[in-house]
């Protein structure tokens, strides 16, 4: 049942500037980056020139070198966003010039192509594609990293990287990931599919959507630039003081983080809004999608935790630069003061991670079991759980740092609670199967991959928990196989089922399943034979961040490296699924798998306004096997009809 | 039953871009500006724990800056009182609008947008004359960037502001539209508190509890 919302053309319209579309019809990606480097090496140049050079600062760094790299890299996110055109919105704003119609359609891309993909543009469905480019890009790059990590540890009788360059691979291989995960199942999915999901036209803020994923762009050639100038060698956490005694590269990382906070931060806003505000008529709380809820979710921890990372990271950044004193001990700081606040956030973006590719894989699972989830409230009081307890976990990180062993227990403590909301969503998964006749295609292959891979990294993470064998295990290869199995192995492999569900609607092409299950299982099980040799080593007690151990280790590093290789041959086959059925002319229906769930009741490819009309919601999302009850009205007043009819005669 | 009709047939103020009644835009835009405060907030208690964190532990024995020489409190407070003075006369703006009384709203909005910019400029004086610098120690390194958050806040209250003359005079706040005017007064309001916190903690907070601080020594020694 739908219903029309509005006319267009009756809405009385503000004047009208210039062409549609205004100052951002001659701004794109080459804009922006051309004014980014310009404004980026006109900073370096006149602060060159003013930077007291010769002197040292006490910890031993170039005094006003990283002043001027922090300037020069800030210059490059400002000219970026001018150059794109992020500012003009709000000056146009400030100016009363308020968008007319055509504006916005202008924005959201109408009748620009493929152009728009390059260009501010506003449309839901495009930066939704963005991301999913942006998302794929770090994950091969984070990837390639990773495969150079292996190389050094598999060659155990030579040394191939220099060590400094070794821990900068290290650190930068793991945030590179860090926010590949973050992104590549809210950014695509939270952006193009949430939105037809609820049954909204587009985001509520769509500039601000745009905003979020060109933020996200200006963020990362200054984190990939670290590797150039020194790197950052303390690992992703960037634990001070080493942060600050770091070479200028740690700098990249710091913009890189000041500013991706700000896109997730605006990327939260806008998702919640959206969600709480925009839900079709009928969508009731008990008539959201769990996907829905696990964005939710998502959006929240980020809104109140991001903000944390980003401040610990405009102090340290302070005191890189400016030789300010949080992190310092010897000028009054203290290096706790940075691990809480980067714990703070650091925890629960593993639930960030984690928490929308499980509810999107909940998703599949009804489809391709054709019945209800079990227990939908048990699902969303799962999320809540982990939501509220996962901003009281944070400590189980520095147990062994000597912050405040007393308040290690009560820590401890939390972080096992948390392990039952978490369970309640595995439970859930496996009760939707129990008994359920699968119609086993690619997606559904990946819901196997996540539990398997969910419950091995959850259980050792409850291990690890336990302040007694974190006092064995911390620092060592336990710890990375464990976050691998749950950050890699829930997350990467949830999101390419994720990805693999939402294809057709979003690409309008079907994905080759045959090439890209290969891709999916062989990686599946080298990523067994990686992260399983990892857990051995670290049993057997091998450190983590060192490029030189003991012979005892070999073995179970050349089974890593191999395995880790094996991941990359599955990860390119998977990707030249993805590719090639991307340019493939086999045409997507508008709902291939037969669900329920409003995205896949408009038309493939989505038209600019989503649904030509609004749709009312008059079912549950899962009630499969039941009949709609708007049919059964319909049946019932024709079979009263009929009866009248009878009666007449 | 005809009063009813009268008032279906009054024009709904509709947004140009979505066609939606203005309504259920600024009911969004609410909920979005209340989350924008929430992450803000969560950034500012960030800077606040610093303060009380290092404060309290008195790291080094180095905490005060060199010879004791705390920030002078009154501009802290001149500075919180410029941002509630700013505060009050948006939301007097907002009034006026709301009644129609657009006089009022203009008289608003510009004394807003002055007492916030003056608020801005003795902001960044008090920064430029603080007797200690940034290197000082953990206090003035604290005390430093919950300025530079204060001038930060003042400086889009600023822009935020003086937009509202702007669009005002563009005819885009009206009686019938005034939400976006709404929305500001609503993050003065936390500024307000953003500032006030910052002004609290950097005025009752100056001598460390902790007189038996660790020593690490320093590089010099």
């Amino acid at each position: 049942m739908t219903a029309v919302i509005h006319e267009q053309q009756a809405v009385p319209q503000p004047k009208q500037h210039g062409k549609p579309g205004g100052f951002l019809r001659h701004t794109n990606i080459v804009t922006g980056v051309v004014l980014g480097l310009v404004l980026a090496l006109v900073t370096y140049a006149i602060g060159g020139l003013l930077v007291p050079w010769g002197t040292e600062n006490s910890n031993f760094l170039q005094v006003g070198e990283s002043a001027l790299v922090a300037a020069t890299y800030t210059a490059w996110v400002i000219g970026f966003m001018i150059g794109i055109g992020a500012f003009a919105g709000p000056i146009r704003w400030w100016l009363g010039h308020d968008l007319t119609h055509a504006d916005a359609e202008y924005l959201a891309g109408k009748g620009q192509g493929r152009g728009k993909y390059w260009k501010y543009t506003t449309d839901h469905k495009v930066v939704g594609i963005q991301y999913l480019v942006m998302g794929l890009f770090l994950l091969g790059f984070g990837g390639l990293l990773a495969m150079w990590i292996r190389t050094e540890l598999g060659v155990t009788w030579a040394e191939v990287f220099d060590p400094n360059f070794y821990n900068s691979i290290i650190g930068t291989h793991g945030i590179v990931m860090v926010i590949a995960m973050i992104i590549i199942a809210a950014g695509p999915l939270g952006n193009f599919i949430m939105p037809l999901m609820i049954g909204a036209r587009d985001m509520a803020f769509p500039r601000l959507n745009a905003l979020s994923f060109w933020l996200l762009f200006a963020a990362v050639p200054p984190l990939v630039s670290n590797l150039l100038l020194g790197g950052m060698r303390d690992g992703w956490t960037a634990y001070q003081p080493l942060g600050t005694q770091a070479p200028v590269g740690m700098i990249g990382y710091q913009v890189c983080i000041i500013t991706f906070a700000f896109s997730t931060g605006i990327a939260g806003v806008n998702l919640f809004t959206t969600i709480v505000t925009m839900r079709a008529r009928g969508m009731t709380w008990n008539r959201v999608p769990v996907f829905v809820i696990g964005i939710l979710a998502a959006a929240i921890m980020g809104l109140v935790w991001f903000p944390m990372y980003q401040y610990s990271q405009v102090m340290a950044l302070s005191d890189f630069a400016f030789e300010s004193a949080f992190f310092i001990p010897q000028n009054g700081g203290s290096v706790w003061l940075y691990e809480n606040l980067f714990w703070l956030l650091g925890h629960p973006e593993v639930y960030v991670i984690v928490i929308p590719v499980t509810a999107a894989l909940m998703e599949v699972m009804v489809v391709f079991l054709r019945k209800p989830l079990f227990s939908y409230k048990i699902a969303v009081a799962g999320f809540a759980g982990v939501v509220g307890i996962s901003s009281l976990v944070w400590v189980h990180h520095m147990y062994m740092t000597g912050w405040s062993p007393a308040a290690n227990y009560p820590f401890m403590l939390s972080t096992e609670l948390i392990s039952i909301p978490f369970g309640f969503l595995v439970l859930v998964m496996l009760g939707t199967i129990w008994r359920g006749k699968v119609w086993t295609r690619l997606p559904m292959m990946c819901v196997y991959a996540l539990l398997w891979n969910k419950i091995v990294g959850g259980i050792t993470g409850v291990y690890l928990s336990d302040v007694p064998v974190d006092q064995y295990m911390h620092g060592g290869m336990f710890v990375v196989a464990h976050f691998h199995f749950m950050l890699m192995g829930a997350g990467l492999f949830g999101a390419m089922g994720a990805i693999a569900y939402w294809f057709p609607k979003m690409t309008g092409r079907m994905l080759n399943e045959r090439i890209g299950s290969i891709g999916l299982w062989l990686s599946f099980f080298a990523f067994q034979l990686t992260f399983g040799s990892m857990f051995v080593a670290g049993l057997q007690g091998q450190p983590r961040r060192v490029l030189q151990f003991d012979d005892a280790f070999n073995v179970s590093n050349w089974l890593s490296t191999i395995g880790a290789y094996l991941i990359g041959v599955g990860m390119m086959i998977f990707l030249y699924a993805i590719i090639t059925s991307w340019r493939s002319n086999v045409i997507a229906p508008s709902n291939p798998w037969g669900a329920k769930t409003l995205e896949w009741q408009t038309a493939t490819p989505v038209p600019l306004n989503n649904f030509p009309v609004l749709p009312v919601v008059t079912s549950d999302p899962y009630d499969y096997g039941v009949p709609d009850p708007y049919l059964a009205i319909e049946k019932k007043l024709s079979d009263e009809n009929q009866d009248t009819k009878v009666g007449a005669r | 039953m005809s009063d009813l009709t009268t008032k279906s047939e009054l024009p709904v103020p509709r947004s140009a871009t979505t066609g939606e009644p203005v309504i259920t835009t600024a009911r969004r835009n609410r909920l979005g500006i209340w989350l924008c405060i929430v992450s803000d907030a969560a950034g500012t208690v960030a800077l606040l724990v610093a303060y009380a964190y290092l404060w309290s532990l008195n790291v080094n024995n180095a905490w005060a800056p060199p010879k004791d020489t705390w920030a002078d409190p009154l501009p802290f407070w001149l500075i919180w009182a410029g941002a509630v003075v700013a505060a009050l006369a948006m939301w007097w703006a907002v009034a006026g609008i709301r009644t129609g009384r657009t006089g009022q709203f203009i008289t608003g909005s510009v004394l807003a947008s002055v007492v916030a910019l003056v608020t801005f400029i003795g902001q960044i004086v008090q920064l430029s004359t603080f007797p200690f610098d940034i290197t000082d120690g953990a206090y003035a390194s604290t005390t430093f960037w919950l300025c530079i958050a204060t001038a930060l806040h003042l400086s889009v209250v600023g822009f935020l502001t003086s937009a509202m003359v702007g669009r005002f005079r563009a005819g885009r706040v009206t009686r019938e539209d005034h939400s976006h005017a709404r929305l500001v007064a609503m993050w003065m309001t936390w500024v307000c508190v953003a500032v006030f916190l910052g002004a609290f903690f950097a005025t009752t907070m100056n001598t460390s509890p902790n007189t038996n601080s660790p020593t690490f020594g320093t590089f010099q020694e």
